[in-house]
């Protein structure tokens, strides 16, 4: 597994159940998701009635920057009164679904896609407005466009973890997408050091259309006047920077870049630990052989000594 | 095998073989007591002068004899961040694992990454040169196991 | 949960946040915008504060009467308690959480807390890794979320012997805690890049076995964790993949077999704090887990961790009998037959009636869906032959669409019947359950016998047959009472006060282990009983070698 989905795995497996005619059960789950996303899936009233329910940290955020509209776009007619405790519900009837399997199975996608299409509301924005300043700048030479043109929209801020966020600022030639990201071990910061220059790396290799990655332990630039962003000084805090430029910023590609963005972060970390455990593996299979040369120091007729089951050796005594 | 790190291993290897001649000794402190005098550090009659052995700064061998036990010290070479984290984690790695390396010491002596300790017990028990053969294709294979390890990184 | 229960949970929910005036609709949106983090929901003050007089609305009056209850049960256990902390001699703080202590009717739903609570603090993740079955999902959930084969394919042939995944014990086969099976990754240096990626688990993994390239692992054996590289990214998966959780955000509750050297605690709880950095870790035995689970029973009246565990899955049953929280290593049972051997005893039986379709498949559908426990064989031939009514049908439809007629027939009741006579089935094991159970108490020690009788709860699949539980009291009961008397004729007229024996059947006994860990897990005083990544860098890894009892009295 290199990347991850960007749907929840039980959200989806649940609806394609539910929806592939199997007979209505009473489903009552809390399910969490990354970035201390909760869902609850439940089916409240009825059998054949199932309510979705989303809960985010940063849903203040994201209402600012438009989440309302895109999840109304994308879930219109499934758009449900909010449960108490969340932030977002949909409901969808079993007696009221699509014919086709294929038609279902995308609408159980679309469910367990809730969490990517409410995160994806801000970076929606962001986009639009890069199309906009772009209309603008066009008018203009770069030497007299106006100072607003020039410095591309605002900055905006999802606190969509306890001490990190994401930073999103478009302007005429590109959008900047900022990661603060907090590593709490030494290790998982060298680690991620390493991943990071990776990622430059690599678009200075091979991939010349990566988008460009920048990875510094102070605030950038760009968020000199955001409240809230904070210099430790400690190096625990890492900026990752995405800059994304026009060929990214297609209105095709946008669905995908946009996906694979929000990903980032639980990609990176899931990296990290995977790399630990292959590190791990590594270091058993060298204590196993170190052992074994240690071993060889016994004399071979040594037979004394014997194994409980827990595998402790000891000796016995008195022979 | 590079060109410096040939006497270095050999220049370990006599050391050692010279050092590992221990015998029984009880404790002259503590009555019906037997510990490793090097450890103890109760009575300096029977404590050796320490030996360091050093391939360059970042590299190094401390070695210290005593009448029934010895301690070596392995300073690993760590040139970078990466190589420092993952000489931390393989020697606690092991260190975790200390009860059934027998030699292993829980705790490295403080300067260097890990610590063997070597008593009168384990060379009755063990073949001596067998012991020492373990320690330098330790040191040969901990070099070879971070710089693969590092490899994996890059 | 079902429905009819949702209306009067929702009342309990609200009633236990002592709300006291507030509609419950505007109780329960409130906690959005007031979660503020640290704010602690203090039950402590939620009992002083009182309900308000009931008004106008029917549902207000149903909450005051579910508060009166809940009050009147509060006061029971609390006396209940109050009588044991004497004996204990156990400070009263320390004491179960009172959200935990019986209600009228116990759920889950019930003790539930409010949603916006459970947002700033994060689901504990409850992962029961079987030899068979893995079993993970959220604590408060009733169910797990994901039930998938403890195996890996990765590249590269198998290993050993590769699938049976057997619960069997093997001679010879000591664990290595060092190796940790790496043995059949001997090729580790030549590896670059991402091969160590290229792995499958669960359902997926027996799919990707099949096709060329990959090679199937269980990396548990008989319970116990044998390849610690295969386990680590066995749950490095299930996390990140299905789960979806960041390990640093939440607490985890893990299950380990009885007599799991402690060895093998500290290799999890290494993997655990270093490699996933998870924010804390509760290992507990799977035995404990299923008495906790019994809570969920009407029978269980006090919920004490002291019972007997007869958890039978599909490999190996185990008789194992807990006293206040802790196993009884020395008196621990296994048989040898268990929900395989039932399979392969229903296709024995289909095959020698000619049948048109003996698959291990069929055998094992006709053992689930038709099987159940009679009281007694003999009678229950003749009821057979007298009403043909009780033989049926069973229609496999096999992949092409050709639908095969099945008759069921006296393995419905036989089946089961191995457990009580195995002589019907094995020549080599032939002690019944039931004396197994009894001889497993008659060894503990003597001042538990009567609360293990008292108490002898079902876990696992194979003791999901219908009447299981029942005969098992019956006959468990006559081996004790047949002693009984006989001690009374040799005691020359002595009169024998009797002696308890409940057999315990519940709802969530096919995953009794997991369920009780859900709901322990989700308890507010669940992370004290935790040991911390930074307790864990504090004291190294032995710091798991002991955890406080959870769920018991005493504790931390």
């Amino acid at each position: 597994m290199l990347l991850l989905d960007y749907q929840n795995v039980l959200i989806q497996s649940v609806l394609t159940e539910r929806f592939s005619g199997a007979p209505p059960a009473s489903i009552d789950q809390t399910v969490s998701d990354f970035d201390g996303v909760t869902f609850h899936i439940s089916t409240p009233e009825t059998k054949t009635q199932i309510l979705l329910s989303i809960q985010i940290r940063c849903f203040q955020d994201l209402v600012q920057y438009g989440a309302e509209e895109v999840l109304q776009r994308e879930y219109g007619q499934y758009v449900a009164p909010v449960e108490p405790g969340f932030d977002f519900s949909v409901m969808v009837d079993l007696e009221n679904i699509p014919e086709t399997k294929e038609e279902r199975d995308a609408l159980a996608l679309k469910f367990a896609l809730l969490k990517r299409n409410a995160m994806a509301a801000p970076f929606e924005q962001a986009y639009q407005e890069h199309y906009q300043l772009r209309e603008e700048a066009s008018k203009f030479t770069s030497e007299e466009a106006p100072q607003g043109v020039q410095e591309g929209g605002q900055v905006k801020a999802i606190h969509y973890r306890e001490e990190e966020a994401i930073y999103l600022k478009a302007s005429h030639d590109r959008v900047t997408v900022i990661f603060s990201t907090v590593f709490r071990e030494e290790t998982d910061r060298v680690f991620g050091k390493v991943f990071i220059q990776e990622f430059v790396d690599a678009r200075r290799r091979a991939i010349q259309n990566a988008p460009q990655v920048l990875f510094r332990n102070d605030p950038p630039l760009e968020l000199q006047d955001v409240p809230g962003v904070r210099n430790t000084g400690t190096g625990e805090i890492g900026y990752v920077t995405f800059v994304l430029f026009p060929r990214h910023l297609t209105p095709q590609r946008m669905a995908d870049v946009i996906s694979h963005i929000q990903t980032f972060r639980d990609y990176f970390h899931y990296h990290i630990k995977a790399s630990k455990a292959y590190i791990h593996s590594r270091m058993r299979k060298r204590t196993a052989d170190f052992l074994q040369v240690l071993r060889r120091a016994r004399p071979e007729n040594e037979e004394k000594e014997r194994k409980t089951a827990s595998g402790r050796t000891f000796k016995v005594q008195g022979n | 095998m590079s060109q410096s790190l040939r006497p270095y291993l050999q220049c370990v290897r006599s050391s050692l073989t010279a050092a590992l001649t221990l015998s029984n000794f009880a404790s002259q402190t503590a009555e019906r007591h037997n510990v490793p005098e090097i450890e103890a550090q109760s009575s300096p009659e029977v404590l050796l002068t320490p030996l360091t052995i050093a391939r360059n700064e970042n590299e190094r061998v401390l070695i210290e004899p005593s009448i029934n036990s010895v301690r070596i010290s392995i300073k690993i070479k760590q040139a970078d961040e990466i190589e420092h984290i993952l000489v931390h984690k393989f020697t606690r790695f092991l260190t975790q694992r200390a009860e059934s390396f027998f030699i292993l010491r829980r705790k490295p002596i403080k300067g260097y990454d890990i610590t063997f300790l070597i008593t009168n017990f384990h060379t009755e028990e063990m073949l001596k040169h067998k012991l020492v053969d373990f320690i330098i294709q330790f040191m040969e294979e901990v070099d070879k196991e971070i710089s693969e390890m590092k490899l994996f990184f890059d | 949960m079902n429905n009819k229960r949702t209306h009067a949970t929702n009342a309990t929910a609200a009633a236990s946040q002592g709300d006291s005036g507030m509609t419950s609709e505007t109780k329960l949106a409130r906690p959005v915008n007031c979660n503020k983090r640290g704010v602690n929901w203090q039950p402590a003050r939620r009992r002083l504060a009182g309900p308000s007089p009931p008004l106008h609305s029917p549902s207000r009056i149903v909450r005051w009467h579910c508060w009166e209850l809940r009050n009147q049960a509060r006061n029971v256990i609390r006396n209940v308690h109050r009588r044991r902390h004497r004996r204990h001699r156990i400070p009263r703080a320390r004491h179960l959480h009172e959200s935990l202590l019986p209600l009228p009717s116990v759920s889950l739903r019930a003790v539930r807390r409010p949603p916006s609570i459970m947002a700033n603090q994060t689901p504990a993740v409850v992962m029961d890794n079987g030899t068979g079955f893995s079993k993970l999902g959220f604590a408060g959930n009733d169910s797990p979320s994901f039930v998938f084969p403890t195996a890996i394919a990765t590249k590269g042939p198998a290993g050993g012997a590769g699938g049976s995944g057997s619960g069997r014990p093997a001679v010879g086969n000591k664990p290595s805690f060092l190796t940790g099976g790496a043995g059949s990754g001997g090729h580790l240096s030549s590896k670059r890049g991402t091969e160590d990626l290229d792995f499958f688990i669960g359902d997926e993994a027996i799919a990707a076995s099949g096709g060329p390239g990959y090679g199937l692992h269980y990396p548990i054996r008989h319970g116990q964790i044998e390849n610690w590289d295969h386990m680590e990214r066995f749950w490095s998966n299930s996390i990140f993949k299905y789960l979806r959780v960041e390990p640093e955000d939440h607490y985890f509750l893990l299950t380990e077999p009885p007599l799991n050297p402690p060895e093998n605690r500290e290799n999890t709880a290494e993997i655990f704090f270093e490699s996933f950095n998870c924010a804390g870790m509760y290992i507990a035995v799977q035995a404990v887990l299923a008495l906790a689970a019994s809570w969920t029973s009407s029978k269980v009246q006090d919920r004490s961790l002291t019972g007997t565990v007869i958890d039978s899955g599909d490999g190996v049953t185990h008789v194992i009998p807990v006293a206040e929280g802790y196993v009884i290593g020395s008196s621990i049972k296994s048989i040898p037959i268990a929900g395989r051997d039932i399979t392969y005893f229903v296709q024995s039986l289909l095959r020698d009636r000619g049948e048109a379709d003996s698959s291990l498949k069929t055998a094992q559908e006709i053992k689930e869906e038709y099987c159940y426990v009679c009281p007694d064989i003999v009678k229950e031939f003749s009821k057979y032959d007298r009403d043909r009514s009780r033989f049926a049908k069973h229609v496999v439809t096999h992949p092409n669409g050709r639908q095969v007629s099945v008759d069921v027939g006296y393995e419905r009741f036989l089946a089961p019947e191995i457990f009580f006579n195995p002589e019907i089935y094995s020549s080599d094991f032939l002690t019944p359950l039931p004396t197994v159970v009894d001889g497993v108490i008659q060894q503990s020690p003597i001042d538990v016998r009567r609360g293990l009788y008292k108490n002898i709860v079902l876990s696992g699949g194979s003791t999901l047959y219908k009447d299981f539980g029942r005969r098992l009291q019956r006959d468990i009961k006559q081996l004790v009472d047949a002693r009984i008397r006989a001690s009374e004729v040799r005691s020359g007229g002595a009169r024998s006060g009797g002696l308890d024996v409940q057999v315990i059947t519940h709802k969530r006994q096919r995953h009794g282990p997991w369920f009780g860990g859900s709901l322990l897990g989700q308890t507010p005083e669940f992370r004290s009983y935790c040991h911390t990544k930074a307790e864990y860098q504090e004291y190294g890894p032995s710091i798991v070698r002991r955890f406080a009892l959870l769920g018991g009295p005493g504790g931390a």
